[in-house]
């Protein structure tokens, strides 16, 4: 029981039930003793307002309260697991492939299926960042070449002329009715063309910058994941073989005393 | 070129963080402190403004470079409380720390007397000349 009105209880529930959403990725009894810590907070926070202050406005009062304790994000940042706090700052590739090499070579409490499952889906990420990044650059060099065959129809026509004649300018297909243009129609088509690919190219690089930072989230979680796992099976063997006791708490609870 | 308040604002945020994890390990320094105690500790002089859940983050931090150590205590004003204390290695950076700021402030303030000697200097010469 926290002794607050139904509507602050409310209040403060939902701001815990924040938290605790920002805290999934922590292991349960560090994210209890977290929502404890806090729950603890808001409740002195609280009853000193009532305190200070005069007036029935509990909810006014608790909402300062949360107010001034900050968004949940802010709060649990230094809680979170590794990979969600440094998603958006910059790492070099090369970790990450020592990172990869060295789980291969020593992943054995992993397990060699799960290895492979990790390799598989690295194997996957990087085949869909570079198939992004080839159409990408097949559209740039697309819409340059058609640029370049524009400017090549107006300003150089006897170059056009011999290259049609080489063979290396074609129209088949339905393009024919490009033939029936006058030569600065031709052009004009052209360079529309290779302007919508170039801004296509364009489009696709910038929007690529958000996919590497999915792509950088992703695999950071996985590597968090696959450590997590192989610390907890570490754990586990090193208890059932009796090595050792698993690490004294450091938080000493002098609670029911 | 003129530095804009959001520029301002940004390097004050910035230095504060920075001296902020010391302050925490100053207070604690001096006696055990749970969550709310000690932001009130840093804010009861009133010279600086706080967003009460920062502290968290460094405590968090503190903790797991084993700088502070914390128990929990049973309140008779409501749920039990997070006490947090320098542990020794965490008193030890402290002091060498406190050391380091002093030395930069002094820096600091060597400039800063340096500027107000200039400027009286000038102010005199200013005189003479009338």
């Amino acid at each position: 029981m926290n002794g607050y009105p139904e509507a602050v209880a409310k209040i403060s529930n939902d701001y815990l039930e924040r938290v605790k959403l920002q805290l999934r990725l922590v292991p349960a009894r560090e994210q209890d003793e977290f929502l404890r810590e806090i729950q603890s907070h808001i409740h002195e926070a609280y009853h000193q307002a009532c305190l200070q202050t005069t007036g029935d406005d509990d909810v006014a009062r608790m909402l300062a309260v949360l107010r001034n304790l900050g968004e949940p994000a802010e709060v649990v940042s230094d809680r979170l697991p590794r990979a969600m706090v440094r998603s958006g700052t910059k790492r070099s590739l090369p970790l990450y492939i020592l990172a990869g090499i060295t789980i291969a070579l020593f992943g054995i409490p992993l397990g060699f299926g799960g290895v492979g499952v990790l390799v598989g889906l690295l194997a996957a990420l990087a085949g869909l960042l570079v198939a992004y990044y080839a159409v990408a650059g097949s559209f740039l060099l697309v819409g340059a070449s058609f640029m370049a065959l524009g400017l090549i129809r107006v300003v150089l026509p006897e170059l056009w002329d011999k290259l049609v004649m080489l063979g290396f300018i074609q129209f088949n297909g339905p393009v024919e009715i490009v033939n029936h243009l006058s030569p600065t129609g031709q052009a004009f088509l052209m360079i529309v063309v290779a302007s919508v690919f170039v801004a296509s190219g364009v489009g696709l690089l910038r929007l690529g910058k958000y996919l590497l930072r999915g792509l950088r989230f992703l695999m950071s979680l996985i590597f968090d994941w696959a450590r997590r796992f192989a610390q907890t099976v570490r754990r586990k063997m090193r208890r059932d073989k009796g090595e050792g006791l698993p690490a004294t708490p450091r938080i000493v609870r002098t609670q029911g005393t | 070129m003129e530095y804009s308040d959001e520029d301002r604002d940004r390097r004050v945020t910035q230095l504060r963080k920075g001296i902020l994890e010391l302050a925490v390990m100053g207070v604690l320094y001096r006696e055990k402190h749970y969550g709310y105690s000690l932001v009130r500790a840093l804010t009861e002089t009133g010279s600086i403004s706080l967003k009460e859940g920062t502290i968290y983050p460094i405590l968090a931090r503190l903790d797991r470079d084993g700088l502070v150590r914390s128990e929990w205590v049973e309140s008779d004003q409501g749920p039990p409380r997070k006490y947090y204390a320098l542990t020794s290695s965490g008193r030890q950076l402290f002091d060498e720390l406190s050391k380091e700021l002093d030395l930069l402030i002094s820096l600091v303030q060597r400039k800063w007397k340096g500027r107000e000697q200039n400027a009286y200097a000038g102010k005199k010469l200013a005189v003479r000349k009338g």
